[in-house]
């Protein structure tokens, strides 16, 4: 029997809601505000070794010859893992398209700077990397290609020889008549750019403690796992091992974003463990190894980009031809990150016919790995580019060719060209809103004064569409079979009316453990100290995905509501027959079964709890004793990718508008943001305060991307990023504070009308401070197609610009 | 040169006595030899600032020390700033205006910004942001933070003045 889940707040079983759509305070806040948070690297087992990895300085190689018996003398050695270990016990990790992955060590070959060669397990870090000096390598060179570009060509060095060439997926989507609309258009304009690699970077790099136990055959994995059920699969797929012997426990992580890697390092623990006679092994990837070879990069783009444009504004065709740089290798999914803009391809826009021209490179840099966004903030800002430029040509307005073009409200649920389906929207009005918090017009004064003067002032005006719970379908045009993503969740009520809550995640930062704390004590009438939330760790836990694609906020919400109502209707049945009435007449609210209509006839949870698991002799004949259920959710409606892949690949459409005001300095080529402001719609706010953390988390990371950060490689395909000192994270100077405004069109399609929100502003602040940054370099003719935007090359701009103006005038 | 040294450390107020190798790193220490693990390493060089404590009142990299440079000295650590369950005023501040959203930067935030109130009870938003500038947040994007050092000022000027009048 179909469960039926409360489509909004008022569908609670609450007179009010005290807790859900409140700013509450996070309950994982005590314990992380006193240092007392077990994140990974505080696991200490007995008999527990220290792993280090010994990475390959070349970008390929055979590796010819290794020899390790120097490190395995030092005193306080344990294991030497090798690739012949790995080859005899591992195997490639899957990939999508297939064939593109490695073992999580270099067996032959390596194809990578940074990819592991060997490893040691010993008793200290220390004694481990001392021991990775003293193994010999031989390797013989072979020829290097970095530049996608070149990697495409026939004669370019092959990474992986069972593959013909470097392209791991050319594919050409083809929305609508797209040739024909180009050839009718009034105007037709085209850019290129290039959006440079970055990465997830979260402050704690990745870690875990592995334990194979030689008895049984089976594996232990403690870490910091965004996606523990996936995670174990997948070990049980590269280590041999049957999938129900894999148990993973994932502890709260130091942010993940997507890009925390994980599979490399786990399978170099966990087969040192077996060499190592089963005794645990700890591996924490320092700074440097992420930086140059954990899950930290990402997006590494070249775009180019047309619309067609009618001369009153209307934009009637996009198409986008991207080369994408994986890296050595399809074993971080970077493949999903090209595939993901199909779910927003048009952004916000009317816009009817697309075109979308793939061709997705192996090179010798290191594999590409997801990062918050997955693909559509380097998509959005070529699209809000676009749109610029249109308008630019046009002599409009930037507000007001999107204006024009937007998709309307009463179009609801809209199916865009590339086949997903939009659940609901209001552009016009995040526009009004952002445009009226800014004083938009007056911002143009000042810029139009500024100008006089000679500075150069810009004013990014763009906007996003940010899908949000992504399943089964929505990748499987690029080749990445079905992994069903259900979050499932175990609630139970005690003998004495206390909750609780089994999930198969653990924290990371969104604060989901305190939105269900605010859902089951909503939804039962008890104090969020009442509700206690537990980590289920893949041996116990409910199936379920974890965090990622803005899905889990949604997700966890429908899990969480789908127990409740199976648990109410169970309690409806012990309190009718307590209070001698039909079950129909009984009903939830405020923490009270009562009979509808009389008030004053009812019973408190915990009395019907405390009945049901104490009386079994009243209760209804065939109900179970048990006040605690399993609820599994998933959307609704997916279906299978036509042949031009169009399917309904994300639910919920969040949407935002940012402006942004920057100044170029002239003599340096920096930039800085003066004002921001931001009008985001997500639907039901389930709790505001987190929903603002993640805008604001997202605007960071943005602005990162926009300015500062860039993952550089030499042409002889050296890493020149190694440290923070190479790789600048915005600090609290950099990061605006922004202005933000709350729009609410809730979903009809999901759990309290909730849309994904996680990915946040990511999608719009790299597209919003590039367009502001061409606003401002427009008098001079110049375009900065190119993040980021850095003083380098804003300077070299400005200083071309001026060349020519003075060659011009000679 | 690579014998064990003998070191004398207080911290938090405790004194402890331990061998350590000179190539250890007071992060290390604090967290392996001492298991005081609220303190925490994000990059090892120097840059993010997750690993600051206080070094006979200062804040300091922990990284960027060995524990054999911690000999003899008064370092404070996070572990120092609840009592039990009664949190600090910063600690209170932080979770009230949302300051956090994993957690693992915020022992260093919280650290550097116990320095800055100590010596400036009322610092404007630019000397929070001047004194903050080396501690890095990937996840909050900062606003809240700012948010919660204002907040952590104002509790503590208030404390001080209760205490000030309770004392007069």
């Amino acid at each position: 029997m179909a469960i039926e889940i409360p489509k909004s707040l008022d569908e609670l079983p609450t007179t009010s809601p005290r807790f859900v759509g409140k700013d509450v305070k996070r309950i994982e806040d005590p314990k992380l505000v006193t240092g007392r948070t077990e994140f990974i690297d505080n696991l200490v087992l007995p008999e527990m070794l220290h792993c280090a990895v010994l990475r390959s300085p070349h970008p390929h190689a055979h590796v010819v010859n290794i020899d390790t018996s120097a490190a395995e003398q030092l005193p306080g050695v344990v294991a030497v893992l090798t690739g012949a270990d790995v080859k005899r016990w591992a195997n490639p990790v899957t990939t999508a398209p297939e064939g593109w992955g490695s073992y999580c060590m270099a067996v032959d070959k390596t194809r990578f700077v940074g990819e592991p060669v060997a490893a040691v397990a010993a008793d200290s870090r220390y004694i481990a990397e001392d021991a990775c000096e003293l193994i010999d390598l031989e390797y013989e060179l072979l020829p290097v290609v970095v530049d996608p570009r070149v990697a495409m060509e026939a004669d370019s060095p092959c990474l992986f020889e069972e593959q013909q060439g470097n392209v791991m997926l050319h594919r050409t989507f083809n929305w609508d008549d797209v040739d024909e609309v180009f050839e009718e258009a009034e105007h037709v304009f085209t850019e290129k750019f290039r959006w440079n690699r970055v990465g997830a970077n979260p402050t704690e790099t990745f870690g875990c403690v592995c334990q194979w136990d030689v008895l049984e055959h089976s594996l232990t994995c403690h870490g910091a796992y965004q996606t523990p059920g996936f995670m174990a699969l997948g070990r049980a797929g590269s280590l041999n091992l049957p999938s129900n012997k894999v148990n993973v426990i994932s502890y709260p992580q130091g942010g993940g974003f997507g890009g925390k890697g994980g599979p490399r390092g786990t399978d170099i623990a966990a087969l040192l463990s077996r060499k190592a006679g089963g005794r645990p092994v700890k591996y924490i990837e320092d700074r440097m190894e992420y930086l140059l070879a954990g899950g930290g990069q990402s997006w590494d783009r070249y775009y180019e980009a047309s619309v067609a444009v009618q001369v009153n504004g209307t934009v009637t065709g996009f198409k986008v031809k991207l080369l994408d740089d994986q890296g050595a290798g399809a074993e971080g999914y970077g493949t999903i990150s090209v595939a993901k803009p199909l779910a927003a391809f048009t952004g916000c826009y009317r816009i009817q016919a697309a075109r979308y021209e793939l061709d997705v490179v192996a090179t010798n840099r290191a594999p590409s790995y997801p990062y918050r966004g997955y693909g559509p903030p380097p998509h959005n800002l070529v699209l809000e580019s676009m749109m610029d430029i249109a308008a630019r040509g046009l002599g409009l307005d930037a507000a007001e060719i999107r204006r024009r073009n937007y998709i309307q409200p009463e179009e609801f649920p809209y199916t865009i060209p590339s086949g997903n389906e939009y659940d609901s929207g209001n552009y016009e009005a995040a526009l009004d809103k952002v445009m009226e918090m800014a004083d938009y017009h007056g911002l143009r004064e000042e810029q139009a004064a500024a100008r006089e003067q000679g500075r150069l002032v810009g004013i990014g005006l763009v906007n996003t569409i940010e899908p949000g719970v992504f399943d089964w379908n929505a990748y499987a045009s690029v080749g990445v079979q079905g992994v069903g993503v259900p979050e499932g969740v175990r609630v139970g009520i005690d003998i004495l009316g206390q909750v609780t809550v089994r999930v198969g995640f653990n924290l990371q930062g969104q604060g989901q453990y305190t939105l269900a704390a605010q859902l089951l004590a909503d939804y039962f009438g008890v104090e969020m100290e009442s509700v206690r939330v537990v980590y289920a760790d893949t041996d116990n836990a409910p199936p379920h995905f974890g965090p990622g694609g803005s899905r889990l906020g949604v997700a966890m919400t429908g899990a969480i509501l789908g127990a409740c109502r199976k648990i109410e209707e169970k309690f409806c049945q012990v309190a009718a027959v307590l209070m001698q009435v039909e079950p129909g007449q009984i009903e939830l609210m405020d923490g009270h079964l009562r009979v509808k209509g009389t008030p004053e006839a009812q019973m408190p949870i915990a009395q019907v709890a405390g009945t049901m698991l104490a009386r079994g002799d009243l209760l209804p004949p065939g109900l179970e004793p048990n006040a605690e259920t399993t609820s599994v959710w998933t959307a609704a409606d997916r279906t299978e990718p036509d042949e031009e892949g169009r399917c309904k690949s994300y639910l919920t459409a969040a949407n935002a508008c940012h402006l942004v005001l920057v100044e170029i300095d002239r003599d340096t080529g920096k930039t800085e943001i003066l004002k921001y402001f931001i009008a985001d719609d997500c639907g039901t706010r389930l709790n505001p305060a987190t929903v603002e953390g993640m805008i604001q988390g997202g605007v960071a990371q943005g602005v990162g991307a926009a300015l500062l950060e860039e993952y550089v490689y030499n042409e002889d395909g050296q890493p020149l990023v190694s440290t923070f000192m190479d790789y600048l994270i915005p600090t609290i100077h950099e990061v605006p504070m922004t202005e933000k405004a709350a729009l609410v069109t809730p979903s009809p399609f999901t759990p309290l009308g909730a849309k994904g929100c996680g990915e946040g502003a990511i999608h719009a602040t790299p597209a919003a401070v590039m367009c502001a940054i061409n606003d401002a370099l427009a008098p001079l003719g110049v375009r900065a197609n190119e993040t980021p935007g850095s003083p380098n090359r804003l300077w070299k701009l400005i200083q071309g610009a001026a060349a020519a103006a003075a060659s011009a005038t000679t | 040169m690579t014998a064990p040294h003998r070191v004398s450390v207080t911290v938090n107020g405790k004194t402890y006595e331990r061998e350590v190798e000179p190539r250890m790193t007071l992060a290390d220490f604090l967290r392996q030899e001492l298991r005081l693990t609220g303190t925490h390493v994000g990059c090892e060089h120097g840059v993010c600032g997750a690993c600051t404590i206080l070094k006979d009142g200062s804040a300091v990299r922990a990284c960027l020390m060995l524990a054999v440079q911690a000999d003899g000295t008064s370092l404070t650590t996070i572990e120092s700033l609840a009592d039990g369950d009664r949190l600090h005023p910063i600690q209170q501040a932080f979770i009230e205006e949302h300051g956090l959203q994993c957690g693992f930067c915020t022992p260093g935030f919280l650290m550097t910004t116990l320095e800055l109130l100590r010596n400036n009870p009322d610092p404007s938003d630019e000397e929070i942001k001047d004194a903050l500038g080396g501690n890095l947040c990937r996840c909050t994007g900062y606003q809240s933070i700012i948010q919660s050092v204002r907040l952590a000022a104002g509790k503590m000027r208030e404390g001080n003045a209760g205490a000030s009048q309770q004392s007069a």
